[in-house]
């Protein structure tokens, strides 16, 4: 906003005493605020210095190494530090609750903006947005407890039943050794509830609501005369609401990185119901951990300087791939919603 | 042909039944989806309420974890405190940025600098605010020496002054949280003082007010409403955040006020009785949970509720 108020607009102040006062406020509220951003600019230098700082010795013993090696194994003698593992538990986590999220946060904010009667749509808006409000280790207990054993004794039971013959990449049958050795099948090593699966579900009720409130308030933008128009060429319900959906895909696109990048921050859900073993497996059922969740198990048992400072190394690595998602997001948002 | 033939817009797309019928799946499917959202955060909502109340006696806020009925007073306790510290902290830091943003940046490169970094700091992960905590102020250290190791708040002489007597403290639980704070409430106050109308700044300047003045006596008294839900909203927030604290404050069974004791809180009480076998505990995580839900939700609820015309985005 531009303020046309500038100092020299103003009338002098007759008392002296008053004159002194004000310059001395007007210049410890402009030095204030400005000490205030100087301190929040501190705050992410010293974010980054404090993990490069700590993942200095593995960035120089183990560099680019790093992000090809899947194994984790801190054993002082025989230690390996390698990335791949927690990213790979990151990436699928994130990329099953991007695929159930998206449709699911695409179908409430349509119900929101568009079918849903006026009295209906804020009480349905505000519950939405409380999901939200729920603290993340309430969804870990519940996913724990709760979800997890559902789902093993029906979802994956069911998906085990259909799936377990199924390869994703065909091998060939060989006899015996070949199968067991790289399970190129989405259910191998059957039902067990704590898992890849767990881990995504849970972040798709949790990055639900972010989805849709920012997909709501975009296709709140869709212009009157566009869907009159859209009517009056005859169009049903549905193919508007394409137009309205083609119309804000920019919005929707940036909503679900936006969604991405809470998914790959989130730590206490995921850590609770996704199994913390340190193996990579094609599987959904198979346990793992992610990038985040590898501090709550491991952070403080990481008594060698190498072993600490691979940990900060994950830390930026996650920081790092954190802050693009988010910047990309923001861009995408920038563009719709010019501020 | 006639003009009582001219086909309404009613009838016009009547002969078209495969559209008609995608239109009514999807607004089935929409319906759907909007169900199941609710579904989610009733079917939470309820088991949390069905397994929590039953160990909602009132011994549970006057006891201890380690007294016979087990309580949580000293969690309940410790997330109150750490919760004041981080506002204490963010508060006054994240104010300060959006007045900044709202009234003094200049437009172009430095807004939108102050901006992307309020986003990215919005965007951290909140663990690393935690292991960044870690690193400064719990963890000695003991890789550099001479005026860089004093300079860091983890070093034994700054704890021995401050009085901290194990690494992990209420100050430093308070810190991680207050990090988390300070973006939240930054947005919120540039959104709310951006609100007021150029009209109220152009009458006190008229009536001779400097800059300064009309932003303490005009601007911010008229955001105030905004400014404090933005806050209350902040400090529900962090009253949730588990993570940052694992390496901060650390959790402590005892009843602790001070803050330079290892502090417990509820959320990590509930990560804590969750991972053990034993039925009492588990059912004190859900007790818990109920607690901790019940004052956040009512907390959030109650000042979106208050304040449901200017609204703050959680983005």
């Amino acid at each position: 906003m531009s303020n046309p108020i500038t100092r020299d607009s103003l009338a002098p102040a007759s008392n002296p005493c008053h004159r002194i006062f004000r310059i001395v406020l007007d210049r410890l509220t402009i030095g204030l605020s400005i000490s205030g951003v100087a301190l929040m600019f501190g705050i992410l230098l010293l974010i980054f210095a404090v993990l490069l700082n700590g993942a200095w010795m593995a960035i120089a013993h183990i560099g680019w190494h790093f992000f090809t090696t899947s194994t984790w194994n801190p054993v002082p003698g025989m230690d390996r530090y390698g990335v791949l593992s927690f990213a790979y538990g990151t990436a699928v986590t994130t990329f099953i609750a991007l695929l159930l999220a998206v449709p699911l946060s695409i179908g409430c904010a349509v119900f929101i903006t568009r079918i849903a009667p006026q009295w209906l749509a804020g009480p349905v808006s505000f519950l939405v947005e409380l999901l939200a409000a729920i603290p993340s280790v309430v969804y870990g207990l519940w996913g724990a407890f709760v979800m997890s054993p559902w789902l093993q004794t029906h979802i994956e039971m069911w998906m085990w039943k259909a799936l377990r013959n199924v390869e994703l990449i065909p091998l060939g049958y060989y006899p015996g050794h070949r199968r067991e050795y790289f399970p190129a099948n989405l259910v191998h090593g059957g039902p067990s509830g704590s898992d890849y699966l767990a881990g995504g579900l849970i972040l798709t009720i949790m990055i639900l609501p972010i989805i849709t409130a920012i997909t709501r308030d975009v296709l709140q933008q869709f212009p009157e005369e566009l869907e009159q128009g859209a009517y009056g060429l005859g169009a049903t319900w549905w193919q508007t609401t394409r137009l309205a959906l083609t119309y804000c895909r920019v919005g929707i696109f940036g909503a679900a990185v936006l969604g991405m990048a809470r998914a790959i921050g989130e730590t206490m859900a995921v850590v609770m119901v996704i199994g913390n073993t340190d193996r990579v497996s094609s599987s959904l059922f198979a346990g793992g951990q992610t990038m985040a969740g590898v501090f709550v198990n491991e952070f403080l048992e990481a008594a060698h300087p190498i072993y600490l400072s691979a940990m900060m190394y994950v830390a930026l690595t996650l920081l790092i791939s954190a802050l693009l998602t988010n910047i990309a997001a923001r861009i995408l948002l920038n563009r719709i919603t010019p501020a | 042909m006639p003009a009582d033939t001219i086909p309404t817009p009613q009838s016009f797309h009547q002969y078209e039944w495969w559209p008609r019928l995608v239109s009514w799946l999807a607004k089935i499917l929409c319906t759907a989806a909007a169900a199941l959202a609710l579904a989610m955060l009733f079917l939470i909502l309820g088991y949390m309420l069905w397994k929590g109340i039953s160990g909602l006696h009132w011994s549970f806020f006057t006891h201890l974890p380690l007294q016979e009925p087990m309580g949580m007073r000293n969690c309940i306790v410790g997330t109150l405190i750490l919760a004041g510290i981080a506002g204490l902290i963010g508060v006054p830091i994240g104010m300060l940025c959006g007045i900044y943003l709202a009234e003094y940046a200049p437009k172009g490169w430095t807004t939108q600098g102050i901006r992307l970094t309020l986003d990215v700091l919005a965007g951290t992960p909140t663990i690393l605010f935690g292991v960044v905590v870690y690193q400064i102020m719990v963890v000695r250290p003991q890789n550099y020496n001479g005026w860089v190791g004093h300079l860091s708040l983890g070093s034994h002489r700054v704890q021995s002054w401050m009085g901290i007597t194990n690494g992990y403290s209420g100050w430093a639980g308070g810190l991680a949280l207050a990090l988390i704070m300070v973006p939240i409430i930054a947005r919120a106050t540039e959104e709310m003082l951006r609100m007021v109308p150029l009209a109220h700044r152009e009458a006190s300047a008229g009536l001779g007010a400097s800059k300064a003045e009309t932003l303490w006596r005009v601007v911010i008294p008229a955001a105030k409403a905004g400014i404090i839900t933005g806050i209350m909203l902040a400090i529900a927030r962090v009253a949730g955040e588990t993570a940052p604290l694992f390496f901060t404050a650390f959790g402590n069974d005892a009843m602790v006020y001070n803050p330079n004791r290892q502090m417990p809180s509820l959320t990590e009480q509930i990560y804590n009785y969750s991972q053990s076998d034993d039925p009492h505990w588990r059912a004190q995580a859900w007790t818990a949970s109920l607690v901790l839900v019940s004052m956040v939700l009512v907390f959030s609820a109650g000042v979106r509720i208050a304040t449901r015309k200017r609204r703050i985005r959680g983005w």
